[in-house]
């Protein structure tokens, strides 16, 4: 699904944040990454959606080679990742039924379906009752709801989570964890997320990453 | 509040713009229905030993020759046909040179008409050019010196027009840059993501044609009061409002959406 081989990331030519980065992530894997602040996890999972290019080495995210990829390729590929910030990045002066309608839109589902599928994932994340709401009108934990919710609308293959419950509460974060567990679990789908804290007792099967000083290591 | 102030941006230029070019497209109305009425207020008969061919006269003084009208012999002669014979008038038919009357597609000034009889007495076989014509020179140029002008102003209002247009979609990329941003990390292509500011530009285009379409029809009500009726008689005033209407429709999509396609353009350069 993932594969990096000697990779090197960098925002500007005299520092990489990733050195010789190798990685392999199979289908339907859990994988978390760790490491302290400014390690490089979001960096490296931000090459894995193409918001930021490689240097040097090989990385083939299902099957697309991000070197160089194209605009058209890249799209392709995006349309089938769901992608959880941790600022949310949700569309504020767009109710958050719409804003879990994107995804579905762009991948070119009708309005009905987009509709259908954003109520029951609303349900889900139990915020039906507010999905006429707009995100800033939210809590925090909420707005995380929502965003867990858009990623997964379209069934992606990948999801790619950058500290998903890293500003949430202890509730909103188990709904954020049993989500993004249920997906990997019961859709099948491969998740990866960075994280400072892997929650304990987590119920699946998973594998852990840990980036210091811009090499990636495998810790479990 | 701030939404409404940024589409006054686009519409007041975009508007400014429409309103030059219907003032142009009026003035070319006048200028061409001036052409049409004064069309044939000249004459050029030329005498030729040998038949002409409108092939051959076609382009003299860059106007193009319309149709050559064939002078009937026995109508040249009518005058004189009591005080000869008729053998007589056979033999002076026989040998009289061919007489034609050219007459030209737009209509030439004073300077022209000389350039043409200049250029047509070099033709070998004509013997004679001769041009009679009214003076409508000083109205017609100044026509045409209104026309060139307003062409000018058009081309500067409309260079102004795209700069200020441009800025103000620059800037409503730049409220939407998040949304953008957002939409992109889903997949959508640049025209999906921009597909608010579009619609923006696209309404922004419509209320300036209404505006315009709105001021024309009142002008085409009041042409009469707008105008002295003495100028009346002197050029045709009048305004071919659905053909304008239509024009101004085209223009208003045309370059709104060529300006958006253009900063598009920039704009994915710049951040791809």
């Amino acid at each position: 699904m993932i594969t990096a081989k000697e990779i090197y990331l960098s925002y500007d030519k005299n520092r990489f944040i990733i050195k010789k980065g190798n990685l392999h992530i199979r289908d339907k894997e859990f994988i978390f990454i760790g490491g302290n602040s400014g390690s490089g996890k979001s960096t490296l999972i931000k090459s894995l959606y193409g918001d930021i290019g490689l240097k040097h080495g090989e990385l083939f995210v299902d099957g697309h080679k991000m070197k160089d990829i194209s605009d058209s390729d890249l799209r392709v590929l995006r349309r089938d990742i769901g992608i959880i910030f941790q600022d949310y990045k949700l569309i504020n002066e767009w109710t958050i039924e719409e804003n879990i309608m994107l995804p579905l839109k762009i991948n070119g589902y009708s309005n009905d379906i987009s509709k259908k599928q954003a109520l029951n994932l609303l349900s889900h994340v139990k915020l039906a009752h507010r999905k006429g709401f707009k995100p800033n009108q939210l809590s925090g934990g909420e707005q995380q709801r929502v965003a867990v919710a858009r990623a997964l609308a379209h069934n992606p293959k990948i999801i790619i989570a950058d500290e998903p419950t890293g500003n949430l509460d202890d509730y909103s974060a188990e709904v954020v964890w049993n989500l993004l567990r249920g997906a990997n679990e019961q859709l099948g789908i491969t998740v990866v997320v960075v994280t400072h804290r892997v929650p304990k007792n987590f119920g699946i099967k998973f594998r852990q990453l840990s980036i210091e000083d811009g090499i990636i290591y495998e810790v479990s | 509040m701030k939404s409404l102030k940024g589409l006054f941006s686009f519409i007041v230029p975009l508007t400014a713009m429409l309103i030059t070019f219907a003032i142009f497209l009026f003035t070319t109305k006048v200028v061409d229905d001036y052409k049409l009425k004064i069309s044939n207020d000249y004459s050029i008969v030329v005498v030729s030993n040998l038949p002409l061919e409108k092939e051959n006269l076609n382009k003299f003084a860059g106007i193009k020759v319309k149709n050559i009208v064939t002078l009937e012999k026995e109508n040249i002669i009518s005058n004189m046909k009591d005080n000869l014979s008729p053998k007589s008038i056979k033999l002076l038919i026989k040998r009289l040179p061919h007489f034609y009357k050219i007459h030209l597609e737009e209509y030439p000034t004073t300077s022209q008409l000389k350039q043409i009889k200049r250029e047509i007495n070099q033709i070998e076989n004509v013997k004679k050019v001769e041009i009679f014509s009214k003076n409508h020179n000083q109205i017609y140029l100044l026509l045409l010196l209104i026309q060139k002008i307003l062409i000018i102003m058009f081309l500067v209002v409309l260079i102004y027009a795209v700069i200020i247009i441009s800025k103000q979609i620059k800037i409503w990329f730049y409220e939407h840059q998040e949304r953008i941003t957002i939409m992109k990390f889903h997949g959508a292509s640049i025209l999906y993501s921009a597909g608010s500011v579009i619609k923006q530009a696209i309404m922004a285009a419509l209320i300036s044609f209404v505006i315009v379409a709105i001021l024309l029809v009142i002008l085409n009500e009041n042409l009469s009061i707008i105008f002295p009726l003495e100028l009346q008689s002197v050029v045709d005033i009048k305004l071919s409002l659905n053909e304008e209407l239509v024009k101004i429709f085209i223009l208003s999509l045309f370059i709104s959406i060529s300006t958006i396609l253009g900063v598009l353009f920039k704009y994915k350069l710049k951040n791809d």
